[in-house]
């Protein structure tokens, strides 16, 4: 039997036009505490993790082009849904104008919610020749003003078309790593916002161990090698730690180059790697593979291969979504975040 | 705008989240929001549905502010600023009044091209009522 290929047909990105620079967090506390981030994204008032999901799910679909009819799976993404309880899939269905029948999944409880959400959109169009998936991840974590977690945090989104045909990225596989650990980024259930304990060091080795070990099994599993890789893109809670993840899996920063999106839009939780795929996809060759690494506290990480088969690119770009811009200042982040009540 | 019951709410999905509007079957004009009866002829009850572009022109416009929203909108303009809300001439026929998004207030212009994206419009109850807002064409695609 010849293995069917399958894959991403078409993707879309999207930015909040808001940006706050790291100088008004200096200004306000004395210091910023997000490596490597000068600016960050920021919704405005009318805009949240459902506005964006429809946005880039709307525009995943134009890039193929593909009618909304044809969708048989819808997977949102996201750790800052605006309700606990509630099924958020119906609001992009409904607004896409989606089949009723598409079978829907929503997942919120991890910054690896992204990569949660590719897979289970992978897992149904292997399993259905002739189904189609859309993914979508949005996210705008919130944390508390006093937490130096906060200052990371920013906004953006990408959406994803997979199926068999017209492919983009073909898929080559994935391998997982899961394991229980606790006390690093985490949100009780009565509580609205994000905390971590801030043991930097406790929390960072959990982080770099399980992507580690994720992407190393991933390269054994189906057989390639660093150098096959062309982009690396990993989960980006700040511009640093990437770095250093992949340094220990035998990459350079020239390997993250494409993704590196952090530095401007901030921490992106459950649309990280997503996002960062969008923009190595943006920028990737004929014949490229792209290496992709969550992370989700509590703790897992997913890996993904991509190899570029197809010359299809979104549109808008990220770029021209990250260029799109008007700064706000502190006072004003404030309003919009709903820290002043 | 009066208060909108969550039932009355739910019933203009189609047309809030993704432009549903109606065809007349007996003068063909297009009514958007939907009609009981047809507001070009006066004479015909039966549509069939169609599904509008989302794009048109500022017909005409208002920028809200100073205390002047109502109060579904108030915490809007007191956490945004100031915000455009104008009569748009959809590219269907059809005139409708709705905000102006992703835009700095002062640019809006007369017969300015814009399209339809979903927004957050109001809060109440607890139930976010989210819809449609026009932003200016160049950022839509």
């Amino acid at each position: 039997m010849t293995k069917l290929s399958i894959g991403i047909s078409g993707y879309g990105v999207a930015v909040p036009r808001l940006r706050i620079k790291k100088d008004e967090y200096a200004k306000a506390w004395g210091s910023f505490q997000a490596s490597g981030v000068s600016e960050k994204a920021v919704m405005g008032f009318d805009e949240d993790i459902l506005t964006f999901a429809s946005k880039v799910s709307k525009r995943a679909l134009a890039s193929v082009p593909l009618e909304p009819g044809k969708v048989t799976r819808f997977a949102l993404a996201s750790t800052s849904a605006p309700y606990v309880e509630k099924v958020l899939s119906g609001t992009i269905v409904s607004s896409i104008g989606m089949p009723d029948g598409a079978f829907v999944s929503d997942h919120t409880t991890s910054s690896r919610a992204g990569t949660e959400a590719l897979m289970a959109g992978v897992e149904h169009v292997l399993a259905n020749p002739s189904g189609c998936a859309l993914v979508a991840a949005a996210d705008a974590p919130k944390a508390s003003m006093w937490s130096s977690l906060e200052h990371g945090l920013g906004a953006g989104a990408a959406g994803f078309v997979l199926s068999h045909d017209d492919l983009v990225a073909e898929f080559e596989g994935h391998a997982t790593y899961v394991c229980e650990h606790f006390g690093e980024r985490f949100r009780p259930r009565d509580d609205e916002l994000i905390r971590d304990l801030n043991v930097k060091k406790y929390a960072q080795s959990s982080f770099i161990g399980a992507t580690v070990k994720a992407a190393r099994s991933l390269l054994e599993k189906i057989g390639t090698k660093q150098e096959d890789y062309a982009h690396v893109v990993i989960q980006q809670p700040d511009a640093r730690l990437p770095r250093a993840i992949a340094r220990k899996l035998g990459f350079t920063d020239t390997h993250l180059a494409s993704s590196s999106i952090a530095g401007e839009l901030g921490d992106l939780g459950a649309a990280s790697t997503l996002v960062g795929l969008a923009a190595a996809l943006d920028a990737a060759k004929m014949g490229d593979r792209i290496l992709v690494i969550s992370y989700g506290s509590g703790a897992a990480s997913d890996a993904m291969s991509f190899k570029i088969v197809g010359e299809r690119k979104a549109d808008p770009g990220l770029r021209s979504e990250v260029d799109r811009k008007q700064y706000i200042d502190y006072i004003q982040y404030l309003k919009l975040k709903g820290a002043i009540k | 705008m009066a208060h909108v019951s969550v039932p009355m709410y739910w019933r203009t999905i189609p047309q809030r989240y993704r432009m549903v509007g109606q065809r007349c079957r007996k003068c063909d004009a297009v009514n958007f929001p939907p009609k009981g009866v047809c507001k070009y002829c006066n004479a015909s009850f039966e549509f069939d549905e169609v599904k509008l572009s989302g794009k048109g022109k500022v017909h005409t416009f208002v920028l809200i502010g100073a205390g002047g929203a109502p109060p579904e909108f108030a915490e809007q303009e007191k956490a945004g600023g100031m915000y455009p809300v104008a009569i748009v001439e959809l590219e269907e026929g059809p005139k409708v009044i709705g905000q102006i998004a992703d835009v700095n207030p002062k640019d809006v212009k007369m017969d300015m091209p814009v399209s339809t994206e979903l927004r957050k419009v109001y809060s109440e109850e607890g139930v976010i009522r989210y819809g449609f807002k026009f932003i200016p064409e160049e950022l839509s695609r």
